[in-house]
């Protein structure tokens, strides 16, 4: 039930609050309607209507790869707040990390090489990060309206951005300069991402018969766990 | 910006075009002629008053009996006192500010340093007499932040090794575009806050960094440079607090918080691995 979003931030004053005009009622697919252009920053308040708990909720519920509820729960108040922090925490923690971890290896390997800074790895980070967090749901839109099913974009964006979040944890990890136990973590935390992003996939898919789009769901985010352990954890 | 810089548009670039109306005048002349503004009637005016000002800008005139301007006199405003030098800025007999189009340079760059400095010791400084934490910055400026993400970008250049001009522009663009987007994180959470006062506020909290990139640049050990980084880090933080955590609504007081952290940490980060 698309319910309108209420601003209740318990300030009288009149920035943020969507428009006295819109109409109240909303019907059942009806997005609320208070666009007020591309450049006004209050049209955009409505995806960051979150507080902490929530967020921390939400972030949580990330963790349990069996559930399939993610969709129920952010269905009436989907939010960008987590997709952008938490790929640009990733963007920061992988570029960070990547370097300590090379670091360590060499100091392991050879404790008198010289070690330098490597900026380009934040490059490669944010350019890895942000396009998969933001592609990727753009082009599982466009795919799943063309074969039928009613999708959102923003709540696309808003679970992909959360399955992210497990990549920041584990990247923590992977700085052990254990080889074995780098692919163990990382395996283990692709394999809950992924099946985070399918299981919660096929619950908004269901109905249909389009498991090989669940199957590519689950792949790419595997895919995305391999490539940061062998780019910036070689 | 300053109030005492708020003046009615109307008289003072009234008697501004006056000043250089008559500036002009007496330049092509170039005879003792007067520079009187376009008002002869009402204001008995202190010859003394007008030299000066005259001095600071042309060849000295001798202060000469004043005759009546050919200047066309303009109707209308309110006469402004002549010539107000910088000697008697704020003290005119008609109450009209001070005029900061002919002043000298440094004047100018010293009444912008000491904003600096007095922002500065508001809102970094730690002063358990400060009226409110949380209300931001009433004169801010841009000049301050300006400086300090400079002197950043610099100090950090010097310290690396290798690739200097990309660790530069790394910093400055993680920085400028960091303030905006911490600024634009908590305009859409329902914040209220002043876009560039905000911008002002997150430049000068970067001073304590600023401090521990020198000193970081200066002494070379890991140890020192970690500790250094941790203590700036801290008061960075600190200071930025109040103002940020009062923008939004309590429940979302670490949503707020937490990216601004985040960019701190970041060019702490950044600041230890430069070497």
């Amino acid at each position: 039930m698309q319910t309108f979003p209420p601003n209740n931030n318990g300030e009288g004053s009149s920035r943020g609050y969507q428009t006295l005009g819109s109409p109240p009622e909303g019907f059942e697919q009806q997005p609320p309607n208070n666009w007020k252009g591309v450049f006004s920053v209050s049209s955009y308040t409505q995806y960051f209507n979150v507080d902490t708990d929530i967020v921390i909720n939400r972030m949580m519920s990330s963790f349990y790869p069996i559930g399939g509820d993610f969709f129920s729960k952010i269905d009436a108040n989907p939010d960008l707040y987590g997709l952008i922090w938490i790929s640009t925490t990733l963007v920061f923690v992988l570029a960070s990390l990547g370097n300590c971890a090379t670091y360590l290896i060499q100091k392991r390997a050879d404790s008198s090489a010289s070690w330098s800074f490597d900026v380009g790895y934040v490059n490669v980070a944010a350019c890895a990060i942000y396009g998969y967090a933001i592609v990727v749901p753009l082009a599982f839109y466009f795919l799943l309206q063309y074969l039928g099913t009613n999708a959102s974009l923003v709540r696309f964006w808003c679970m992909w951005g959360y399955s992210l979040f497990i990549f920041i944890l584990s990247s923590f990890l992977l700085v052990i300069p254990v080889e074995v136990l780098r692919w163990i973590i990382i395996l283990a935390a692709g394999i809950d991402s992924a099946c985070f992003v399918a299981v919660n996939l096929k619950s908004c898919v269901e109905g249909n018969d389009l498991t090989i789009v669940v199957f590519a769901a689950f792949f790419l985010q595997l895919a995305l766990a391999i490539f940061i352990k062998a780019w910036f954890f070689p | 910006m300053s109030h005492s810089d708020t003046i009615p548009l109307h008289a003072s670039s009234q008697s501004d075009i006056d000043e250089i109306e008559n500036l002009i005048n007496a330049s092509v002349q170039s005879a003792p002629a007067t520079v009187l503004p376009a008002r002869p009637p009402s204001p008995p005016r202190i010859p003394v008053s007008s030299s000066p000002f005259i001095q600071s800008n042309l060849p000295p005139l001798p202060p000469s009996a004043q005759k009546p301007s050919s200047v066309p006199s303009v109707p209308a405003a309110p006469p402004p006192p002549p010539g107000n030098s910088h000697s008697n800025i704020g003290v005119s007999g008609f109450g009209s500010p001070p005029n900061t189009l002919t002043e000298p340079v440094w004047d100018t760059v010293k009444r912008d340093l000491s904003r600096i400095v007095s922002n500065l010791k508001l809102v970094v400084f730690p002063n358990p007499y400060r009226e409110d934490p949380g209300k931001a910055l009433r004169d801010w400026d841009l000049w301050g932040p300006f400086f300090f993400i400079v002197f950043l970008g610099l100090t950090l250049s010097w310290s690396a090794s290798v690739k200097k001009s990309e660790v530069f522009a790394v910093a400055f663009a993680l920085l400028a575009a960091g303030a905006v987007i911490l600024t634009l994180n908590v305009l859409l959470l329902g914040g209220h806050i002043i876009f560039f006062q905000s911008l002002s506020l997150l430049g000068y909290c970067l001073f304590p960094l600023d401090v521990g990139a020198l000193i970081c640049m200066l002494k070379d050990n890991v140890i020192v440079k970690v500790v250094v980084v941790c203590v700036t880090l801290f008061w960075s933080s600190w200071a930025a607090y109040p103002f940020m955590s009062s923008a939004v609504n309590p429940r979302r007081k670490a949503l707020a918080l937490y990216p601004v952290f985040l960019m701190y940490v970041s060019v702490g980060f950044l600041i230890i691995a430069i070497d």
